[in-house]
Parts: structure tokens; sequence; C-alpha cells
């Protein structure tokens, strides 16, 4: 993804042919607002031999006269990895639809010790104190995830560095690697290069072995090109993730535009391959998020949807203070609820929480608990979407709290899709983790509805869960929105806003 | 160094020796091919059903982890689209409407389990992004899973032992695909 002249662009694997994988090229689609979207023809086939079996993963680096690199990973036809380099064919043209292939490639091949199947997804290039290019190249050694470092001046010859940017054992594969800097004090993202006080580098790898995304915050070491973790606990791929639901692949690229950073991320399906072959499509990108580094917490990345989201808002309506008592559901009448944006508050009686008795047992997890209708003391609360009347079909997207033995409060933020629909072949997991809540904020949810594509946002983005479903009852003028409380010592209180979304309009590239 | 030398000699007398006196034992211990397919098969639900399987086909003496996804994944082609064929037979006959929803319902699982499970499988494990082999291998076991519960509430499930054999070699396959991430 990058920004230029005007437009953003999205290139994403595309398979022309099925609704399933195979046969990836590049896709290519340009906005002038991140929302709506005009699909260009396809800006790279696999039409080289070293690119014959997928014109896989790659980033773009703006050199500093302007111009466009873009580094990809091309499977050869052996099925060899390797990184390729590719230009816009004219530098003039705004919307870059054609490009070229450096004629000499491939530029980088896997080095000794990589397995051939080893070696993807080359990131876009930061600047080293030296000046030269610097990127990395995410791999495994047995099981250890690692990220190759590589320096360049020209994107045609590279030096690859003696250490490693960081690995981290029992990972796996590194995939899509990502690597940039937040800043610790103001409010809009940093240019890829940018380095100094006040300043953290954030590595992401997507982890073949469990198709999660998965970051970690740490400091980087530009003399000897690594990067260590604030917290070695919570290190790449054994800690935190950008989302607890299906969401994978996902790469940032810095918005020069709006001086932010901007993250896409793929969204895959949940029912089953001959559903979505008989439907004709699969798979999704998120609505772009900004990124920021939570200056509160100090331990986490804030993701939200970027702004342009609200020009798609119509009608709101507002609820306020609605009493939610223990063992509730209260309805929420607005018209249609298959396009929604909510914004949701939720207050809780800080004298129950204190009265609340702790329990030793403090294993409580979104995935192995009950879901929805598991009922504690202190949870589960929050909203129902894509619900019907008569609640045949709903999805929970809820807060649940517990209480420790040493009456410490943990809250947890998860997505139920145990009823989502009546369908029997379609993913009925719970999604959810663990969200730091900070004394003295209230509980907060904003919740993107989209008919089958739900991205909910817990504490302003802290914890992220996407999550696909797909009711059978629960669609078009019969789905609604309801607010519960299952919980059985608390009550209560949320005020929201629920707008009702247009739909963005994608056009098709005319004369295709 | 010198132990290997050793040891060497020491498998070759003990081959010898063999040979005289059990000629099948000798046969098995040849086989790196055959304790390559016992090893991988170990690491599937379905051991019998993978070994019996993969040695069925020459071409798994030998095979790498690899080479046996590809030959699970043709046994696995032969297998379903032989049920697909009984699917469509049985369709043919069938009077009753229920049992010919629950019939043209397996059709179409079985059609995406053959046109489509099992070549993205095919494709991922030689492209070499494996992990969409095993997304594929196990969709084909959830679709033979759906093919089952239609049947549910039907007095006789005519295709239960194919489903069967379609559902655990998909799930043979998935588990060999993942050892390649």
């Amino acid at each position: 993804p990058l920004f230029y002249k005007g437009w953003y662009h999205l290139f994403y694997q595309y398979n022309p042919d099925a609704a399933v994988w195979g046969h990836i090229v590049w896709g290519h689609a340009v906005s002038k607002d991140l929302i709506h979207w005009l699909h260009l023809p396809l800006a790279m086939a696999a039409d080289q031999w070293y690119d014959k079996n997928g014109v896989w993963t790659g980033s773009a680096t703006i050199l500093h006269d302007g111009k466009i690199v873009m580094l990809y990973t091309g499977s050869t036809t052996e099925g060899v990895q390797v990184q390729n380099l590719a230009y816009p064919a004219d530098q003039y043209d705004p919307l870059l639809v054609h490009w070229v292939k450096y004629p000499r490639n491939p530029v980088l091949v896997p080095p000794p010790g990589i397995g051939p199947n080893d070696f993807r997804d080359p990131t876009t290039a930061w600047l080293t104190s030296e000046g030269k290019w610097r990127i990395t190249i995410g791999s495994k050694i047995n099981k250890t995830g690692i990220a190759l470092v590589y320096d360049t001046t020209d994107f045609i010859n590279y030096e690859m560095l003696d250490g490693l940017l960081h690995a981290v054992p029992g990972t796996g594969m590194w995939e899509c690697v990502d690597f940039f800097p937040v800043s610790e004090t103001e409010n809009n993202g940093l240019e890829t290069s940018i380095n100094g006080p006040g300043v953290k580098h954030v590595v992401k790898a997507s982890l073949d072995d469990d198709r999660h995304d998965y970051y970690a915050i740490g400091t980087y070491n530009d003399r000897n090109g690594t990067w260590i973790p604030d917290r070695p606990n919570i290190d790449v791929g054994i800690g935190l993730r950008y989302d607890y639901g299906i969401y994978y692949a996902a790469k940032t690229f810095y918005d020069q535009n709006k001086k932010r950073r901007v993250l896409w991320g793929w969204i895959g399906e949940s029912d089953s391959e001959a559903a979505d072959v008989k439907k004709g499509w699969a798979s999704v990108q998120s609505i772009p998020r900004t990124i920021l580094f939570d200056k509160k917490t100090g331990t986490h990345l804030l993701q939200w949807p970027v702004e342009e989201i609200d020009s798609l808002r119509l009608k709101g309506k507002e609820f306020n203070q609605v009493r939610i008592q223990a063992g509730s559901v209260v309805p929420l009448d607005i018209d249609s609820a298959t396009q929604l944006d909510i914004i949701a508050e939720f207050k809780i009686d800080s004298d129950a929480l204190k009265k609340a008795t702790g329990s030793s047992d403090a294993s409580f997890d979104c995935s192995t608990s009950g879901g929805a209708a598991e009922r504690g003391a202190l949870g589960p609360f929050g909203l129902l979407v894509l619900a019907d009347s008569r609640l045949s079909e709903q999805t929970p997207v809820y807060f649940y709290m517990t209480k420790g033995s040493d009456g410490n409060l943990k809250t947890f933020f998860c997505n139920d899709q145990s009823r989502s629909s009546k369908a029997s072949d379609v993913n009925k997991h719970i999604y959810g983790s663990l969200v730091p809540v900070l004394r003295g904020e209230n509980l907060s949810i904003r919740i993107l509805v989209d008919h089958s594509i739900i991205e909910s946002f817990g504490q302003g983005g802290r914890t992220v869960i996407t999550s696909r479903v797909y009711p059978t009852k629960a669609i078009y003028g019969a789905a609604k929105v309801f607010l519960f409380n299952n919980a059985t010592e608390l009550n209560v209180t949320a005020s929201l806003k629920i707008w009702q979304m247009n739909s963005a309009f994608i056009q098709p590239y005319p004369n295709l | 160094m010198n132990n290997t030398i050793s040891l060497t000699l020491l498998h070759l007398a003990f081959c010898f020796t063999l040979v005289s006196f059990t000629p099948i034992s000798a046969l098995e211990l040849h086989g790196t091919g055959a304790n390559m397919v016992e090893t991988t098969c170990q690491k599937t639900p379905f051991y019998n059903l993978c070994v019996s399987a993969l040695k069925s086909d020459p071409r798994s003496s030998g095979a790498d982890v690899a080479g046996l996804a590809q030959i699970g994944a043709d046994k696995l082609k032969a297998k379903a689209t032989a049920t697909l064929r009984q699917i469509t037979a049985l369709l043919k006959v069938a009077k009753d409407p229920k049992l010919k929803m629950a019939l043209r319902d397996c059709a179409d699982y079985y059609n995406a389990i053959v046109k489509y499970d099992i070549p993205v499988a095919v494709e991922a494990v030689t492209k070499g992004d494996p992990k969409f082999g095993v997304e594929g291998a196990t969709d084909a076991a959830n679709e033979a899973d759906a093919c089952a519960r239609g049947f549910k509430n039907q007095p006789k499930f005519p295709i239960y032992a194919s489903n069967k054999v379609v559902h655990d070699l998909s799930a043979v396959v998935a588990s060999i695909v993942q050892l390649l991430l």
C-alpha cells in the first residue's frame, strides 16, 4: 500500500481464477479517501520464471526523489522463494497502472542456511544513519522465527548483515514481517526512517503456524541492525496480537498525506470453501486502521478505523444512560442493523466491583469459556449484533470482568460466534483477550457491522477483534441490535450512538 | 568418524545375517522410504489408513514429506471422485425428496472437494506456501462432515463408508501438510 500523487494505492494478493487460494497475482485498486475505491487492471501477473508460481507479498519504498521501487517475493518455476524488483512503467502516471519488472531479477535468493520455502515478504526500506537503505525479510531456522536484514544503495545489490533483526524460538516461520517507528509522545504516525529519542520501534510478524499477527514494541539499534523488545515475556509471536479474531498478513504504510501510519489487514472467510465457491468470492480487506503508541499503558498499540469511515455515516441515534439490570436484554430501536457504526460506553457500579468476591480460579479465557451464555458475577455484558428479534441468532461483543483472590480486577474483551448462525458449516469459536483498563476509564467499545464482517475495538483500540459471521435469519431487515447484561452481581449503564452506514460503491475499471 | 564406520559394518553384518534367515525382515531394514511413511503417519490422526494409503503407491518409498503429501492428495482425489460418482448414481434412482436433497448437498460438497480443496492443497505444497494446503485439506474434511450431517435424519446413509474414508484421509493429508510449515 502507498500514497502517491494524490491517490492511495492497494496492491493485494488475488486469484483471478477462483474463490480459493491459487494462481496468486497482484490486484490493484486506488482511492482518494481509503473508502471509495476504483479497481484497476492487474498490476503484475505470474509471467516470469522467477514468479511463475506466485507473485507474492511485497512492499513499496518511496525514494528521495519521490520515485517508487517495489520489492516483492516471487515463487519460481522450481518453487523457490526469491525477491524481485519492480517499478512503475510511468512515474508520471498517478494511477501507476503499468509496472515493469527489473530485467535481471531476482535481486535476492535464499542465503546459505535458509530453506527455499522460508524466505519471503520483504519490507519497506528505511534509511540507516550511513544513508543506506535497509530491509528485513522473515524466515525461520528450525522452529525459530527470524528476521534477516539486508542493506542496499540501489535495490539491486544487497549485503546481508551478519546478525538478525530479531529471533524468537518456537514461533516458526515469520511471514509478512513489518518494522516501523512509533512516537511515544505525538499523535501522528512516523515516516519509516525516523529514529531518535521519543521513538520506539515495532516488530510485527505473521506466524505461519497459527495464522495470527503478533507485534512487540522495543528499541532499534541502527548500528548493528538489531532490535530488542521492551518486555521479552511478550516478545514477537508470544505476546500481543494486532487482532484476536480472523485477521492476518497485515502490513502498515506511512501515509505522508495525513501524517499517519495506516494498517491494512486480510480478513479471510470462516465459512466453507464450498460456500465461497457458490457465492463466487472470498476474503475482504479490513477498514484501514491508524496505528498509534498507547501512551497510557505504554505496552500496547492503539488501532482505530481511519477517520474517513465517518463519511459513510447516515442517520445516527443516541441512547443515553440505558440501565441494563443483571440478567437482561434491552432492544435498541434502530431501523436497519446490517451496516452500522456503534460507539458505546459502559459504566459499572464500583460498589458492586468492591463487593464481588475474588476467586483464586483466575484462568478465564474467552476462547475456552462458555461465551456470552456463561454467567459470571461481573460479566458478560455488552452488545448483541446481527441478532434476530427472537435471538435465535446473535453475535455478542462484550466485556467479562474477573476478580482475583488478591482483589485485582481483570477485564476481557470477547466476540462469541457460537450462536451467530443456524448454519452448521461456519466457524463458531469465541475470540478475545485481556484488555487493559486503567483507573478512571469507562469501558468502551466501537463496532463496525457490515453484514458478515464485524470489527470490534475495545478501550479505544487497545484490543481489537474481527470476526466473520453468516447468519441465516438475522439478515437485512430482520437484523437487530441489543444491549445485554448476563452478569449475576452487576448492573450496567450504557450510553451509545449508533449510525446507519452507507455503502461505499467500488467501481470496476472502465472498458475492462 | 570411526564410530560411523564401525556402525556401518555392524549394520552390514546384521543385514547379511538376516538375509539368510528372514528375507521379509531384510526388506523392512532397507526402507528409509518405509520408515518415512511410518514416522510421518504417526503424526496423523489415522495411522493405519495413512500407512495403507501411502504404501499402496510405489512412489512412497523414497518420498520426502512433501512427496508423501502429494501421494496422499492423489489418493484422496481418487476416493473423493469415486464417492462423487456414487452420489450421482444414487441421485438418479432416488425418489424420496428429502433423500434427494441430502444427496444433492453432498454432491455440492464433493464438487468443492474435488474441484477446489484438493487442487488448492496440491498447489500450495508445490508452490511452497503449505498453510493453504492445510486449509484446503481441512476444508475437505469439513465438507465430508457436512455431507454426513445432512443424513442425520435419514433412515440410511448409503455412502457412510466412503464418506468416512474421505473425511479421515483429508485429516491425514492436512496433518502431513502441517509438517511442512
